[in-house]
């Protein structure tokens, strides 16, 4: 590289400013509060010197250069204001609203308009030029988000954003000379908002907000979104009371003012109208001591009978860690009862008791930008464009920006699949034969840190044979992968010098997660991602706050803070087991809905009838909702405050938004009267969780190797994997009418062979029937996934995939048919 | 040449309208636009060539800037894109008799702030613009006044070039690759260069890169790192295991041979298959690539690039042939009546004799010449390189075969070259790369004897030499010092002085295709056709032994019209391709121009395995550049683009 990190000393204004090497005129004189006007420009994206209003003239130059992409050399003298260049910038503003629209007092962008601020500190207040106006017409064909050519000043930072940042590549400019405009691969847009949000004028608008509100009108609040596990910093912008819109501040944390359509479109479900806004006992509107007495007399009643054993609850990762941590008190503590649980059972809490077991590790090993500066990426079994975009995104930073490797491990062609040196497409159920043989390339290449591995590994000659032990044919052939491009792949980990290891859903949540996490746990160790401050090993979460969950103890084996507990207890499956037994009587359901999330949720509906009480806590109206005996309406992660735990670790604050329709109460303070009912104790104050809310506990001591078992998947002739649909959060978004307009409703994901074979068309219905009952969704034919696999989300009521899936497995043999 | 009657060609104004005593003023611009009529003016990026009086110089000037702004402008600043829609309008609105005096001051105003933009291309379109109101001014105030009708011209044709493309034998839209590249869009920088040449990797590697020659960055700092920008794009995809985009038309029925799998074979293979002509490709070799295989060693080009280059062309639906030789295995009469076209781009393989005492001997130690030996060392033939070899000749095949010697075992490997260092045609950095690796190299030494014991290469008498007077080529001539002769004891002589097409194929029947004296194919007026109708040739059998990127400027060349040949029947040049000649004979690139931008930015480097080190094998020995350097690289693009347009009168 031939960028030194020496210092260059130049000249702004005639103020002496020294800065690094490869930095532009508008970097160093930003270092020295000199302010040079801008339009284009974007921190995070790569300069694009097209509005040329940043001109400032350079001693011994006789043309101007432009500050926002010039970098500065040795000894340059800088002049930033001068009456010539006020002229050029004038006229550059000039020339941008030659036929520009004076519908300033409609657009959506006024009053936070950079043209109109440029217009007022340059005094433009003349037009001298006159063209044809040959704009293109708006463009409104496209979903939720509107194109006004007129209003463009073609700074192509929505271009850049859409491509550098999040790697859609959705945007382009399209035509030559003045009719050029803003157009869009609209197959390839994932609906971020992300052109909106960096749009300097009125040209990309959100249909949802558009006419809503003036900026100004709009209240804004600093908190962070919960819709999956990266947290991403937001502002809820409100008036009256309900939220209009989403924003992101560049620059201030991890997600760098990005949002994607979670974040940016995922809020309509505040104002459902679906939401519950008063307390229900038997569907009837009741108030709230009601309804709170009716649960406390219900429990006290049943407790006596039959003991705390009887009694269970479900959180889900939608809720705050206060909550979580109050949650699990008021089961062990009020109601004497270890029978509690919660959706991370069946994907994160898997995985995270085998890191933890291995590599002390609770959630992911060090902060999420350590993705986006690691030399190689690994993503495995996860898609991270749909499961936690802002992943995504730092995968985009790592590989684009930064030169960084990219391997992908996924059964399906998922978006950095397309963009990876390496793409390994492995059949489901062969994570493990997979992550050992890279593992076993590495050491075998003699690419491992043995000093460092005898360091750290506990068992480091365990691990090593173990390793030996792994027929790297074998395991090539069970996973259908090319070998050259397998040790191509352990290669490019084995030579890094920092490794980041994301794994996802795919693993998570497979038969065999415990053994797939535990090699990709060995590959970490010896690729070296443990070792040095970039990369690591990072599980996404399926759930939002679902690390938060398992760190307040939601879980029968971890009380706060994951300190082992031996008190006996029913998990989620053991409380299905228990209902269906009569030996549970009561399910208090915290923001979960089994009905949809769990496995086998036929079963589920089946025991939630034959309980003496079921009560939901919850915000939107369901199926779940209309079988509880009571209901009890919380808030959403706008309408109350709380810390809630990315899939970093990174612990984050919300801030209350707006009140909760009706009604409805933040979930604490339900939680805190039932607690204070049952137990005759005052709830514990919110301060007073936080400050129990412990760090995790790790433990103690070495690293450890893994010697998973190295078991052939089975073949089938279809099988269907379960798994997320990249417009849809949980089943949150699913009220959302923006989302919805992107995904009405579940698909199932077919191969174009297989459809095919199976006569089906696009948009055809397709029956899947698997081990635990049938399913119908619409058919999309993709070649994104391979012969013999489907792949289906669990979003939707009305499919219900996970209706069809035995618990503890999101692939299985399936048959289909035309539905 | 046409008398000039106005010009205000950079910057020079020379002006013969009022008559009396010519000015002179030359351009290499042709009389004739092809056979359509006389050039009567010339507008681009530097002013205005007036030829013909009866040129409309107002008119010309809207229609210029109309196909700047429609055809041409990026819409990537706010100047070009809107600055030269108003001038077009303006423009528009003068012809059209509804100017007014105080739109000259606009369009004057304009061209002013069009210099503050992003690339070349509208910059520069406003220039002879900015002339024709300062020099044409009566003409505009009588349009103005509504005195005068606009006069169009028989014809105008435009060109959009850059100095870089323009020099690049192969045109290649440099400046539009290196944006892509700036852009973090290495496939969209490879679909670039793949429009005008489809061997990217080798390109990449060893072009020799006449364009960095015409970079205008180098007149303000370095010149851009043009070459290695185009290997970044196509190791990226070879690197991501990406599938190339491309897929031909529908099949026209045509059938096609292409005679040898070298640049220029490959490259018209490539653009026929394109258009939906089924080609094949016969090559007298076991793999393809021609010279670039067996002529250029692993360690500069791996050869599983080339053949991946190849692929990717076979995948179009080219069909290759290995191991059939025209002149051996059939005859041109044979393939001309099998085919509705052939392509002749057999290389040139015959060594030049080096005109030394006991050459045609057949003694034992001395080799038939450079690109013999590159061959049988590339294709595992079997070869000793004993301990000591001589190599003569200061050209990229000798440097390849010092290199090759000491990576075969030589324990001294010499180059013995008749000038300087200074006026070896081999390039600079392969000469130091050798140096680095051990080559011992003799400056101004001319072989005379061969010294032999046995019928075995001893020694080589040489003659020592100084430099005389710049000959014909500019280089200095060397001249023998009488007397001077001494031995330099060595095992093998290899003579790499050039290579000499082979066209024997050509005496097998009566082809009427005509030779150059060099033993060279003719073929006329750009479009690569012989005097053979239907048979074209091009590359190095074509030009005599030049560059891979002639080649393939050559065969892309050859297969535009080809397509014409076959689907129209006529061979002819189309506008692209006479303004594409019309501009190269003109010259796009002024290395006197003053920049007057700031600079002081080095070019990046790919980094490179050190000297002692990669004489061990024949491991690439030049490292991929990171794309982020890649992208520091190409932001130091100036973009150069300009807009070439002729009036044609009749």
């Amino acid at each position: 590289m031939s960028q030194s990190h020496s210092l260059i000393n130049l000249k702004i204004d005639g103020k002496d400013v020294q800065i690094a090497a490869g930095a532009t005129i508008l970097e160093a004189a930003e270092t020295v509060g000199i302010k040079i006007p801008t339009m284009c420009y974007l921190k995070k994206l790569s300069p694009t010197g097209a509005c040329r209003v940043c001109v400032v003239e350079v001693a011994g130059a006789d043309k101007t250069m432009t500050a926002c992409n010039t970098r500065v050399v040795e000894g340059m003298a800088v002049t930033t204001q001068s009456e010539k260049l006020g002229a050029i910038r004038q006229q550059m503003v000039e020339l941008l609203l030659v036929n520009h629209p004076l519908d300033c007092p409609v657009c959506d962008a006024g009053g936070e308009c950079d043209l109109q601020d440029i217009c007022y500190s340059q005094d433009v207040t003349t037009q001298p030029f006159a063209a044809a106006d040959v704009n293109a017409p708006v463009i409104d064909h496209w979903p939720l988000i509107q194109q006004v050519p007129n209003r463009c000043i073609l700074c192509e930072k929505c271009v850049k954003v859409c491509y550098e940042v999040i790697g859609a590549d959705a945007l382009f400019v399209n035509e030559k000379g003045d009719k050029a405009f803003i157009d869009k691969h609209l197959d390839r847009c994932e609906f971020c908002g992300n052109c909106v949000q960096v749009c300097p004028t009125g040209t990309m608008i959100s249909k949802p907000f558009k006419f809503k509100a003036r900026p100004w009108e709009l209240r804004k609040t600093d908190s962070v979104c919960t819709l999956c596990s990266a947290h991403c910093q937001v502002n809820y912008e409100s008036k009256h009371g309900k939220v209009l819109r989403v924003t992101s501040e560049d620059g201030v944390t991890v997600n760098d003012g990005n949002l994607c359509v979670g974040g940016f479109f995922g809020h309509g479900f505040l104002n459902s109208d679906q939401r519950l806004t008063v307390p229900l006992v038997a569907g009837q509107p009741v108030s709230w001591d009601t309804a709170l007495g009716k649960v406390n007399s219900d429990l006290v009643r049943l407790r006596a009978e039959a003991g705390g054993q009887t009694l269970a609850g479900l959180a889900s990762g939608y809720l705050t860690n206060e909550e979580g941590y109050l949650f699990q008190k008021l089961f062990r503590v009020a109601l004497g009862s270890n029978n509690l649980d919660s959706t991370a059972r069946f994907g994160l809490l898997r995985a995270v008791k085998v890191l933890r077991g291995q590599l002390g590790l609770t959630s992911a090993s060090g902060p999420l930008d350590g993705i986006g500066h690691a030399e190689a990426v690994l993503v495995f079994g996860c898609d991270p464009t749909s499961e936690s975009p802002a992943v995504d995104w730092q995968v985009q930073l790592a590989h684009r920006k930064h030169d960084a490797k990219l391997i992908v491990a996924d059964p399906r062609r998922v978006k950095l699949a397309g963009q990876a040196e390496t793409f390994l497409q492995y059949r489901p159920g062969s994570e493990t034969l997979l992550a050992g043989a890279l593992a076993k390339l590495i050491v075998a290449k003699g690419q491992a840190d043995s000093t460092w591995l005898s360091q750290q590994v506990g068992n480091q000659t365990e691990l090593l044979a173990y390793l030996d032990g792994i027929d790297v044919a074998a395991a090539c052939a069970a996973s259908g992968i090319d070998q050259g491009l397998l040790e191509e792949a352990a290669d490019y980990l084995g030579t890094a010098n920092s490794v980041a290891v994301i794994f996802g859903r795919a693993v998570t949540q497979a038969a065999n997660a415990e053994e797939a996490v535990a090699a990709l746990a060995n590959l970490a160790l010896v690729s070296g991602a443990l070792r040095g401050d970039c990369g690591g090993i990072f599980p996404v979460a399926e759930q939002g706050n679902a690390c938060g969950l398992l760190n307040a103890g939601v879980c029968p084996e971890f009380l706060p803070g994951f300190q082992e507990n031996a008190a006996a207890g029913a998990d989620a499956n053991s409380i299905l087991a228990g209902i269906e037994a009569g030996t549970i009587k009561a399910l208090y359901l915290a923001g979960c809905n089994p009905l949809i999330e769990f496995p086998a949720n036929g079963r589920w509906k089946t025991a939630l009838a034959k309980l003496e009480l079921l009560v939901v806590q919850d915000i939107l109206a369901s199926e779940l909702t209309a079988m509880a005996h009571v209901v009890l309406p919380g808030a959403s992660g706008a309408e109350k405050c709380g810390s809630v735990t990315a899939l970093d670790g990174r612990v984050s604050t919300l801030a209350k938004a707006i009140d909760p329709p009706g009604e409805a109460r933040p979930d604490l303070a339900i939680f805190a009267d039932l607690f204070t009912a049952l137990s005759g104790k005052p709830a514990p104050s919110a301060a007073t969780l936080r400050s129990q809310l412990a760090e995790p506990k790790r433990p103690g001591g070495k690293l450890h190797g893994a010697t998973p078992a190295l078991t052939t998947p089975a073949t089938a002739e279809l099988q269907l994997l379960v798994g997320k649909c990249p417009f849809h959060f949980g089943t949150m978004t699913t009220y959302s009418a923006a989302n919805n307009e992107l995904a009405p409703a579940g698909a199932i994901l077919i191969n174009p062979a297989d459809a095919a074979r199976l006569g089906v068309a696009e948009g055809g219905q397709l029956k899947v029937t698997g081990p635990a009952g049938s399913a119908i969704g619409r058919a999309m034919i993709k070649d994104k996934v391979p012969a013999g696999l489907l792949t289906a989300a669990d979003h939707f009521a009305a499919m219900n995939i996970q209706q069809i899936m035995p618990s503890g497995s999101n692939c299985v043999a399936v048959t289909a048919a035309k539905g | 040449m046409a008398d000039v009657v106005f010009s205000s060609w950079g910057g020079k104004v020379v002006d013969n309208r009022q008559g009396g005593e010519p000015q002179p003023a030359v351009f290499k611009l042709p009389d004739n636009y092809l056979d359509e009529g006389r050039v009567g003016a010339f507008m681009g990026w530097d002013g205005i060539i007036l030829y013909d009086r009866e040129v409309d110089v107002v008119a010309m000037a809207a229609e210029y800037m109309k196909r700047v702004q429609e055809k041409y402008c990026c819409a990537k600043c706010t100047p070009g894109k809107r600055g030269t829609r108003v001038m077009m309008d303006t423009l528009g609105r003068i012809v059209a008799g509804q100017g007014e005096e105080r739109d000259l001051d606009i369009l004057a105003g304009l061209a002013d702030l069009l210099e503050n933009c992003k690339c070349t291309l509208c910059m520069t379109a406003a220039r002879p613009v900015l002339d024709s109101v300062k020099h044409f001014r009566n003409d505009y105030l009588a349009f103005i006044r509504g005195e005068r009708q606009a006069k169009t011209a028989r014809a105008y044709h435009d060109k959009v070039t850059a100095p870089c493309t323009d020099r690049c034998p192969a045109h290649i839209d440099i400046p539009a690759y290196v944006e892509a590249i700036k852009d973090y869009r290495p496939d969209e920088s490879l679909e670039a260069i793949r429009r005008n040449m489809p061997i990217p990797a080798v390109c990449g590697r060893v072009c020799p890169h006449p364009c960095e020659k015409s970079c205008r960055r180098a007149l303000v700092d370095e010149p851009i790192s043009i070459m290695v920008l185009k290997r970044v794009a196509a190791d990226h995809e070879w690197m991501h295991h990406q599938q190339p985009p491309m897929q031909p038309k529908p099949a026209t029925g045509k059938k096609v041979i292409v005679v040898g799998a070298g640049p220029a074979g490959l490259t018209c293979a490539y653009y026929l298959a394109l258009e939906g002509h089924k080609v094949k490709i016969i090559d007298m070799l076991s793999e393809p690539g021609g010279t670039v295989a067996v002529g250029i060693p692993d360690y500069r080009m791996p050869r599983h690039l080339l053949q991946r280059e190849a692929d990717v062309i076979a995948a179009l639906g080219v069909e290759i042939e290995y191991g059939v030789k025209l002149g051996r295995d059939m005859t041109l009469a044979q393939l001309k009546e099998q085919y509705d076209a052939v392509f002749l781009g057999t290389g040139a393989f015959k060594s030049k004799p080096m005109g030394v005492e006991g050459e045609d001997q057949g003694y034992k130690g001395f080799s038939t010449g450079g690109i013999h030996y590159l061959r049988m060392v590339a294709l595992g033939e079997p070869i000793v390189t004993p301990k000591r070899v001589i190599v003569v000749g200061g050209g990229n095949t000798a440097i390849d075969c010092v290199r090759v010697a000491l990576r075969e075992g030589a324990e001294e490997s010499i180059l013995l070259y008749r000038r300087t260092r200074k006026e070896m045609p081999a390039e600079p950095y392969e000469v130091d790369d050798a140096e680095e690796e051990g080559v011992k190299f003799i400056f101004l030494a001319l072989p005379t004897k061969l010294i032999t014991e046995n019928n075995q290469i001893v020694g080589v008498e040489v003659l020592k030499m100084e430099l005389g007077e710049p000959d014909a080529s500019g280089r200095r001539s060397p001249q023998p010092i009488p007397g001077s002769e001494y031995v330099i004891p060595c095992d093998l002589v290899i003579p790499a002085i050039g290579q000499d097409p082979d066209l024997d194929y050509l005496e097998q029947g009566d082809y009427g295709i005509k030779k150059t004296r060099w033993n060279s194919i003719v073929t006329h007026g750009g479009t690569m056709m012989t005097d053979n109708e239907g048979v074209f040739a091009g590359g190095d059998c074509e030009y005599g032994a030049m560059t891979v990127v002639v080649a393939v400027g050559h065969g892309r060349r050859a297969a535009r019209v080809m397509h014409r040949y076959l689907t129209e029947g006529k061979s002819y040049l189309n506008e692209e391709d006479a303004m594409e000649d019309i501009i190269n004979g003109f010259g796009a690139f002024d290395k006197n121009e003053k920049v007057g931008i700031a600079g002081g930015l080095h070019r990046e480097h790919q980094p490179k395995v050190n000297g002692p080190e990669r004489i061990a094998n024949y491991e690439e020995i030049e490292l991929a550049m990171p794309e982020s350097q890649a992208v520091r690289e190409a932001e130091r693009c100036l973009r150069c683009y300009r807009v070439g347009m002729l009036a044609v009168n009749g």
